[in-house]
């Protein structure tokens, strides 16, 4: 605890006091009686502030005081990002954080937690962020509170789709009676960035199996999974073993999740998926069987696109994947593999769209609402659009195009990458009722 | 009274009343000062010295990182170039990477239990990370279908390598390399119908081990992938285990321990040991010493899995956002080029796909045993709960063992030697995970002065207990007298079903002994035909006759351990978990 202040001040003080004091009794011998009333004034000065300091440093309130780490400077925004987008809003928060841009006159600091859309979903579900209950303001917190939810509750979440924002509100409407993330208005969460999902294959093992069954769908991949004799039996090479399927865990990464409910569409036939058709028994058997060619189901897999990389053939002959995180790969898995992967799209297409979701409760500030919206703003830029499309991802900013010019895009169009996508019916957002019975399933079939 | 008196008065006393208020006004200034400076040292007292305020322990930007060993020599390296960086947050505090040693297995139960002293783990295997959340997620009930709690947050994957069987390049080729795909098949059978074919895989505790593990399962259940709980516990399929359990030398504390002395004892040791490729290229170039042979990476046909060694925070509420931020600039180190290509240098495989595994300073090399464009395949790893089942089986159906403890009593062992040493046998006992391994003792000085038979520890453990608490120390080293009779004992039984081992410890010169050194080498070489036995010799402490627990050791295919009074109980834990 740091007592300079008050001691100097009452020292001052004093000081002028005696002083005071000298001159008034001078002033009996003719002394000056402006120099006593100076000084009088000034002692009561010090002596007030001096008392006021020792009040606040030494009073009831000061021990509770002493634990507020108060944050300095910065204005703090806090950036959840899921994992295909981490590394592009990283590099857009470090360049932003460079132009030491202000927010009320103080200056912005982006911090970005990577955090799968599922897996922050779950925290938000169980409130480990720590949301304030009901009525009670920032200012009738604890000092400690306080200090918990200055740097670690989350400004902004960007999830992998719009749907994760819309099962979290529905969450929050429940338990506080308002939005959190708000459809409209100034605060909304808007897209940042887009990608979707298609197939990446192995070229030798695409080759193999396009030359046995034709183009390549979930009926496709499901009859590969269950041929007992392995590659052999679809036309590839023994030292192949059996068709190996990459597909996240959809308990790591909200794409498992899209993958099985691209399987239900195709399964089906149409983009809707009901909790009925997700429970059908004949469903689940060939969902089952479809699973039976995972090569990790022990839970572990969340890296997928990365997997297919890093591994090679050796953990995966193909798989439903984000389409940035494949093009992201492309050119490693050549470098490392000599087999390049070849892209092809869905029927039904499962698109994510990233959006930028501010929060708008009494958990943030004002000023951290605000630089948010200053570093989305960044984000839509065409500069950052275009740091964005060159990491496989497609902008928003109609300004910026992906079919001319050097990226990824036009680089692995030969491999089968379509700048435009023809398709045009979009796999329908599950409900929560949906995602719970595949992860349900999941659970207790696959990955228990 | 005359004005002038008035004034005479005024001047006379003025003065004085002057100085009176000046002093009085003097002596409190003083006396603030004092209570002041007493109160400054008040508050320092209390906080105590060094004590950082609280303010400033949840600004802490120092990350303690636990690994695991195969990886000390890298991950030292790295942190140490990190920390040189001198690099600070933006509120000022040093950021700074601290190392702790742990088992991949300790850091899980450690996190657990909520004792972990560490902020972030990098075990060999996601499964270790998998297995931590899979716990956690079960401590906390979560219900089938609900979005689980994680303690471990995203891994981050900088060197990843596969598990390969290593085997020295004659062994290599008898086994079919390079004419033909080897894998687990042609081990198992290779040690089934060869008695002199030595191979060994560490415990489950470790990543080679499991997987060395899974692969006699899914031999034994007939399949190639869907193993499932009620497949592993088949008694065909335990019959299978338990005849391969049988060829196995021993077990191992670790894949480092085990190609540490592969350097040391060559091909007499071991004809294959299951390994991480990254130890492979190590050994063959020279990281141990000069290699006495080439070892080759076999890559099972089957199937293997790999090493991924992830980097992972423990997502605790003590968990700082400094400490955050020390994770992500040392995560972006590991990703740099600078450090990717010093993890290629170290033989692992880089996570920057940039950097060619072909390229000329690419130590994964035909000529270093490896071939980079393998493995094709992996062996379907099933869910954490038929792992569970794998592990707790092959507990069951691991190769059992007959271990006599030859412990030394002589004079020279009086006082903190002797009760160290009885810590380390109790540890010993502590550490055998089954009651049906069979543990007997013979106690030396001058001469035996006393043996307990080899019998179950279910049977055994009371009366080997009262025999350790009751060691005392006098008389002189018959150390050779006391090997030969735990050696001839486990002859006597004959039991090849089971690992027979030696543990031989002593902590000065042979000087008592009837039998000679030569002698007794020569027994044993001649016995080892029939049974083999091995002997661990531990030399307690620098008096220790190292050429003859060097020439039991050689003799026997055994291994040499030194300890001290303060590293003997690890030791003891150690060798516990050969067996």
């Amino acid at each position: 605890m740091n007592l300079a202040p008050i001691l100097v001040t009452l020292g001052g003080g004093l000081l002028a006091l005696i002083l005071a004091i000298y001159f008034w009794v001078a002033r009996g011998r003719g002394g000056g009686r402006t120099q006593a009333v100076f000084f009088t004034i000034l002692a009561a000065v010090l002596l007030i502030v001096a008392a006021g300091l020792g009040w606040q440093r030494l009073g009831p309130n000061a021990a509770q005081q002493a634990l507020v780490a108060v944050p300095r400077g910065p204005v703090q925004v806090r950036v959840l990002a899921a994992l295909p987008i981490e590394p592009w809003v990283r590099e857009a928060a470090r360049q932003f954080n460079e132009k030491g841009l202000r927010q009320d006159g103080q200056p912005i600091e982006i911090q970005v937690t990577a955090m799968d859309g599922l897996t922050a979903l779950g925290k938000f579900d169980r409130d480990e962020f720590g949301t304030l209950p009901g009525g009670k303001t920032r200012d009738q917190l604890t000092a400690a509170e306080r200090q918990k939810l200055e740097t670690t509750f989350p400004t902004v979440w960007i999830p992998d789709s719009r749907y994760l924002v819309e099962l979290a509100n529905a969450a929050y409407k429940e338990r506080l009676s308002r939005d959190v993330f708000l459809t409209d208005g100034e605060y909304r969460a808007k897209p940042i960035a887009i990608s979707l999902f298609t197939w990446g294959l192995y070229n030798s093992r695409a080759t193999a199996l396009e030359k046995k069954s034709g183009k390549i769908d979930w009926q496709v991949i499901h009859d590969a999974a269950i041929a007992k004799g392995g590659w052999p039996e679809l036309g590839g090479d023994p030292a192949w073993g059996f068709f190996k399927l990459v597909v996240p865990n959809p308990r790591r990464n909200v794409g498992g999740l899209a993958a099985m409910i691209a399987a239900a569409g195709e399964y089906y036939d149409k983009p809707n998926i009901s909790v009925a058709e997700v429970t059908d028994p004949k469903f689940q058997k060939w969902l089952k069987e479809l699973m039976g060619a995972l090569t990790d189901v022990s839970g572990a897999s969340a890296y997928t696109a990365e997997d297919f990389a890093l591994f090679g053939y050796s953990v995966g002959d193909g798989g439903q994947l984000l389409e940035s995180d494949l093009l992201n790969s492309m050119a490693g898995i050549q470098k490392r593999w000599a087999d390049p992967l070849v892209i092809r799209y869905p029927k039904y297409v499962t698109w994510f769209d990233f959006p930028f979701s501010i929060w708008v409760g009494p958990e943030t500030t004002a000023a951290e609402k605000n630089a948010a919206l200053q570093f989305q703003q960044f984000l839509l830029t065409p500069e950052i659009q275009k740091l964005a499309v060159a990491q496989g991802l497609r902008p928003v900013n109609s300004q910026v195009s992906i079919k001319e010019g050097d990226n990824l895009f036009v680089q692995w169009k030969s491999q089968g990458i379509e700048a435009v996508v023809q398709r045009t019916t979009r796999m329908a957002t599950p409900s929560r009722d949906v995602l719970q019975a595949l992860l349900r399933w999941f659970d207790l079939n696959v990955g228990k | 009274m005359s004005r002038r008196y008035r004034d005479q008065r005024k001047s006379k006393g003025t003065p004085g009343v002057v100085f009176a208020i000046v002093g009085v006004a003097l002596f409190l200034c003083i006396l603030l000062a004092i209570g002041g400076v007493v109160a400054l040292v008040n508050s320092g007292k209390q906080a105590g010295p060094g004590a950082a305020s609280p303010a400033i322990e949840t600004r802490n930007a120092t990350l303690t990182i636990a690994y695991s060993p195969e990886k000390a020599t890298l991950l030292q390296g790295l942190a140490e170039k990190f920390n040189a960086k001198n690099l600070r947050t933006s509120d000022r505090q040093p950021i700074k990477i601290e190392l702790v040693e742990l088992k991949p297995d300790e850091m899980v139960e450690k996190a657990l239990a909520g004792q972990a002293d560490f902020q972030a783990l990098t075990p060999d295997s996601s499964l270790w990370l998998d297995q931590l959340n899979s716990r956690y997620a079960q401590a906390q009930q979560t219900e089938p279908g609900a979005i689980p709690p994680r303690l471990a947050g995203e891994g981050v994957r900088y060197a990843v390598t596969p598990i390969v069987i290593a085997a020295w390049e004659t062994s290599a080729k008898s086994l079919g390399w390079p004419a033909k795909p080897v894998g687990w098949t042609a081990l198992q059978t290779r040690a089934r119908q060869d008695a002199n074919f030595k191979w060994n895989h560490p415990s489950t505790a470790h990543a080679s081990g499991l997987l060395a593990t899974l692969a006699e399962f899914y031999a034994g259940a007939g399949v190639q992938r869907g193993l499932t709980a009620e497949m592993a516990q088949n008694p065909k399929t335990l019959e299978f285990v338990n005849a391969v359990e049988k060829t196995v030398r021993f077990y191992g504390e670790s894949e480092l321990a085990v190609i540490q002395q592969a350097a040391k004892a060559g091909a007499k040791d071991l004809d294959a040991f299951v390994t991480p490729e990254q130890l492979v290229v190590a050994f063959n170039t020279g990281v141990f010493g000069k290699p006495p042979a080439k070892l080759i990476a076999l890559y099972p046909a089957e199937g293997t899995l790999w090493a991924d060694h992830p980097l992972a925070l423990l997502e605790t509420p003590e968990l700082t956002a400094n400490q955050r931020r020390t994770f992500q600039a040392f995560r972006e180190y590991l990703a740099s080029a600078e450090a990717q290509k010093e993890i290629l240098r170290a033989g692992y495989r880089p996570a920057d796909l940039s950097l060619s595994l072909a390229g000329p300073d690419s130590p994964l090399t035909a000529a270093n045993g490896v071939d980079h464009s393998q493995p094709q395949t992996t062996l379907q790893l099933p869910p954490p709960d038929v792992v569970a089942v794998v592990q707790n089986v092959w507990a069951a159906a691991k190769r059992r063992t007959n271990v006599i403890l030859v412990v030394d009593t002589s004079g020279s062992m009086k006082g903190d030697k002797l009760t160290n040493m009885q810590t380390a046998l109790r540890a010993f006992l502590a550490q055998i995970p089954s009651d049906q391994e069979r543990i007997g003792l013979v106690e030396f000085n001058s001469t035996v002065t006393s043996i307990i038979e080899l019998d179950t520890l279910a049977k055994n453990r009371g009366a080997l207990t009262r025999e350790i608490d009751g060691l005392q120390a006098n008389g002189n080293t018959a150390f050779l007298d006391a090997v030969r009779t735990a050696y001839r004992r486990l002859q006597q039984s004959g039991d090849s079903e089971r690992i027979n081992a030696i543990v031989a410890m002593t902590d000065g010169r042979e000087n008592a002994s009837r039998v000679t050194l030569q002698q007794l080498a020569d027994e044993m070489q001649t016995g080892n035909q029939k049974t083999p036995i091995i002997v661990f010799s531990v030399a307690y402490g620098s008096d220790a006759d190292m050429k003859v627990l060097d020439t039991l050791a050689k003799a026997s295919g055994g291994q040499v351990r030194v300890g001290t009074p303060e590293t003997i109980r690890e030791l003891y834990k150690i060798l516990s978990s050969y067996f």
